[in-house]
């Protein structure tokens, strides 16, 4: 059995915001690689800051938090692009450019960090045929349904290979049937590796996937099971 | 180079997108430089003028009383010393009372019935002297007082102070509006800048979640700029060379009276240093206000 490797480790993390409000306290946890974890919780439990964290938008008020060994409250502003690069991201609101087609889309993620055109073309082309988008690469955004819009995020989010994939409702505005097409695709991209950090609230996912649940109250982390479930 | 070139392309884009802010900041640039263009020329060619009003300003040096031609030589060539003196011209005896009975004989006068061979002015021989810099006059002037042998110095010092304080006028006057200009066009190209960054909000939030570097968010909006200022010089630029020696021949031809002290610098001349200097400020205006914009919108 191989040895497991952490790649997010939370001690003590509090995130205080300006006004004194505690999204985060005292948060303690551990991510492997490969793993595939929901992060659930009502409104106002701190799962929006628990993902911003990650990001290195929010910083934390007291504790550490590593990502692939990196100690985020030490990364200096001019690493933070070089360090998100490792993250894949995926929003609820699906967030592409409506004057830009599918491949544009997804190619600003490989333009950002210097692909060289032939490549990009070649990753673009591969990571639009595993989310199924292949025949649609020169539509625009308002031309495709929500899912195909979310299966354009997450292709952009995979693009460039990141250890890490971080989704932060992403069914949220989408209906049961295309949320299940986006789970699967999810849970596929976990399959070959990627270790996936879903934020939401939609139970019948969560308790239907049987993955590790991390349950956040209140800015608590009161609740962390291995095959968990999850009551609104 | 990749960078640049996305940067370039979303540049143009930008500008196009918001084409409107663009134009009043192109516009505006245009003016300003335009206006600075105008004011070079007026001072260029104005300083041309007093240039060539200068060399006629002359000081006359006399000498002492019996004085040998030897010592008037060595006067001479201490006057030339000084870096300041463009011109030293001796006038004899004779050519000076030559110079005075024509220019006597030419009213009537019979000079020659009275004095006949003699020349009253046999003591006023004399150096005219012409200077580089009006402005340095009277110093020149104390200078040359001080020289053994020299008897008397004469000089219109309100000729040349009255040209030297135009000439700084019309420059202290021309570089505040321009200053005003230039913070005006910087104040405009900022808010171009700002209305694309407002535009562009989520992609730029896209891409730093995607891990773009701050000078790949920043070049775009930089290079906006730049091209504003740029296209904002050319605009002048290229007015004043369809304008500028038509607009010189409409003075000559249309105030000939004063076309003895009408000098003009030449339209190559001119644009020698005005390209150069347009597309610098230009250049430069939009380089400040884009940075200024980015710096305030652009905080992570």
């Amino acid at each position: 059995m191989s040895k497991q490797e952490t790649l997010i480790r939370l001690q003590d993390v509090t995130v205080r915001y300006s006004k004194g409000t505690e999204a985060l306290r005292e948060v303690s946890l551990s991510v492997e690689k490969g793993e595939f974890v929901f992060v659930v919780g009502c409104s106002g439990s701190g799962k929006s800051t628990f993902i911003k964290t990650l990001l290195g938008e929010v910083p934390v008020s007291s504790g550490n938090i590593i990502v692939s060994q990196k100690r985020l409250d030490k990364l200096k502003r001019k690493e933070l692009p070089y360090y998100r690069r490792t993250l894949g991201v995926v929003f609820q609101e699906f967030r592409l450019l409506e004057d830009r087609n599918v491949y544009e889309n997804v190619a600003l993620a490989q333009r950002v960090i210097g692909v060289e055109n032939e490549r990009m073309k070649r990753n673009v082309s591969i990571m639009l045929e595993m989310v199924g988008l292949a025949q649609k690469s020169k539509a625009y955004p308002k031309e495709l349904s929500g899912g195909e819009q979310q299966r354009v995020a997450i292709a952009r989010a995979m693009v460039n290979r990141p250890g890490i994939l971080l989704a932060d409702e992403p069914t949220g505005n989408l209906d049961p049937e295309n949320s299940w097409e986006i789970m699967g695709l999810l849970d596929e991209m976990n399959k070959l590796g990627t270790t996936v950090v879903v934020v939401t609230h939609n139970n019948e996912i969560v308790n239907r996937m049987q993955k590790r649940v991390i349950t956040l109250n209140n800015g608590n982390l009161i609740k962390d099971e291995a095959q968990g479930g999850y009551v609104q | 180079m990749k960078t640049f070139q996305y940067g370039l392309k979303q540049g143009i884009k930008s500008i196009w997108q918001n084409r409107l802010f663009s134009l009043a900041a192109i516009g505006t640039i245009a003016i300003c430089l335009f206006l600075l263009g105008l004011f070079y020329a007026i001072i260029s060619n104005f300083e041309h003028m007093v240039y060539n009003a200068e060399s006629s300003v002359g000081v006359t040096v006399f000498f002492d009383a019996g004085i040998s031609q030897e010592q008037i030589d060595q006067i001479g060539r201490e006057i030339r010393a000084y870096k300041t003196v463009d011109k030293v011209t001796y006038v004899s005896a004779e050519e000076a009372w030559k110079k005075f009975q024509k220019e006597m004989n030419a009213e009537g006068g019979e000079l020659e019935d009275t004095f006949g061979e003699e020349n009253p002015l046999k003591d006023s021989a004399s150096y005219e002297v012409y200077l580089t810099d009006v402005s340095n006059q009277e110093n020149i002037v104390r200078a040359i007082q001080d020289i053994d042998g020299v008897r008397k110095v004469n000089s219109s010092n309100t000729v040349a102070d009255g040209l030297s304080s135009f000439n700084a006028l019309i420059a202290y006057i021309s570089a505040t509006i321009i200053l005003l200009l230039i913070l005006v066009s910087v104040f405009l190209i900022s808010s171009a800048v700002a209305a694309g960054i407002r535009v562009r909000k989520d992609e730029i939030s896209i891409m730093q979640y995607i891990g773009a570097t701050e000078t790949f968010v920043k070049m775009p909006f930089i290079i906006e700029g730049i091209f504003i200022g740029m296209i904002g010089a050319v605009v002048p630029l290229v007015v004043f060379w369809f304008v500028y020696e038509k607009l010189i021949d409409f003075i000559l031809t249309h105030f000939s009276a004063l076309s003895q002290w009408l000098t003009f610098v030449g339209a190559s001349e001119e644009f020698r240093v005005l390209i150069p200097m347009s597309l610098l400020v230009g250049v430069g205006i939009g380089f400040a206000g884009s940075a200024m914009s980015v710096r305030k919108h652009l905080v992570r």
